[in-house]
């Protein structure tokens, strides 16, 4: 049973040149990923911007205030901030573990549980970054029918570097799901390739 | 043994489609009217961006479920189906995750932002909009439950299959 298992093992890792090219290709788009999620969980937590606006008059003299926009006001971005840092942290572990260990394995279960892994991942960053757009949505556009302005058009930088964060997040999220759908077709590739 | 992993499946699928079928129609049916100082305040949940989308992807992913059901065990297909399971669960949680967002700000208001509570106004729609929430939350983690389930019928990764 030992011996089976690890001629399994040896059929799963015999690489040919085509497979190689193929694994450098995923390497090279879960690096794009992870540089897109880390870029976005950095851009999100350095939001900030403060702003002197007119907040009441009285007789002739407008009153000022500071008022300053963060990221931490919202829960949303909150979640979205620790989902791509999630992300980043997962994508940066595979990618080590890629590029270092790799012969490492435990009992030829290496693809299942990066596919697996990759997969919990995937719907982590998909749930904060649909927080994080409908809230975003809100601050931009408001809505009128529960009396909520707008806040875009008095913080112009806090949104359009949350806008970057969402772009960036949204690429490394499709870019994690290609790379998943990768790894479970080749998870069904080596049921083919044992000969025993 | 393939018989109640068959039985396992299909009772998982049916449960996940009626979580999403019942979130999509109590989301869809929350409506309330309420007079707040003769100022006429209506909830709808078409006036909200993200239970729109909640509502629509609710709707998308019982459609997929009920499709899936009448698919023939043993087919090719399994192993589209283990991926499609995927971007469907992606889709189910982004929803759930962004009605809970906005929900949230309902209940609470912002008050950074100068964003005030509506629960107060309109409490019976805040009470049916969180029902379709908990049945949303309810799909997706029996969704979660079947890609890890998929997996494990369709791949067999610990190899314990004789083939």
């Amino acid at each position: 049973m030992a011996l089976e298992t690890e001629r399994k093992t040896e059929a799963i890792f015999n690489s040919t040149p085509a497979r190689k090219q193929k694994d450098r290709i995923l390497l090279l788009l879960r690096l794009v990923a992870f540089l897109a999620t880390a870029s976005a969980t950095i851009v999100m937590a350095l939001n900030k911007q403060t702003n002197t606006l007119v907040v009441a008059t009285i007789g002739n003299n407008p009153i000022k205030a500071n008022l300053t926009a963060k990221f931490q006001y919202t829960p949303a971005f909150v979640f979205f901030v620790v989902a791509n840092g999630m992300a980043s942290f997962h994508n940066c572990f595979i990618l080590v573990l890629e590029i270092v260990g790799h012969r490492i394995d435990y009992k030829g279960l290496r693809l299942a549980i990066i596919a697996i892994l990759d997969m919990l991942i995937v719907v982590l960053a998909a749930a904060g970054d649909g927080a994080a757009v409908f809230m975003a949505e809100l601050g931009k556009n408001g809505n009128s029918h529960a009396r909520w302005n707008k806040i875009c058009d008095k913080f112009q930088t806090f949104c359009d570097h949350g806008t970057g964060a969402l772009i960036a997040s949204f690429i490394g999220l499709i870019l994690l799901l290609i790379i998943n759908i990768i790894s479970i077709a080749k998870l069904f590739k080596p049921k083919s390739d044992i000969t025993i | 043994m393939v018989k109640t992993k068959r039985l396992c499946t299909l009772l998982c699928r049916l449960m996940a489609l009626g979580a999403t079928v019942s979130a999509a129609i109590v989301m869809a049916t929350s409506h309330e009217k309420a007079n707040f100082y003769s100022v006429s305040f209506e909830a709808k949940y078409s006036h909200t961006p993200a239970f729109k989308y909640f509502v629509i992807a609710n709707a998308i992913v019982s459609v997929y479920g009920v499709l899936v059901l009448f698919l023939p065990s043993e087919s090719l297909l399994w192993r589209l189906v283990v991926a499609l399971d995927v971007v469907f669960t992606l889709l189910l949680t982004s929803s759930v995750s962004a009605a809970l967002a906005i929900a949230q700000v309902g209940k609470h208001g912002n008050s950074y932002a100068g964003w005030l509570p509506i629960c107060g106004q309109v409490p019976n729609y805040c009470g049916h909009v969180k029902g379709a929430l908990v049945a949303g939350f309810i799909g997706v983690i029996l969704y979660a439950l079947l890609i890890l389930y998929s997996i494990h019928t369709v791949l067999d990764p610990l190899l314990l299959r004789k083939n």
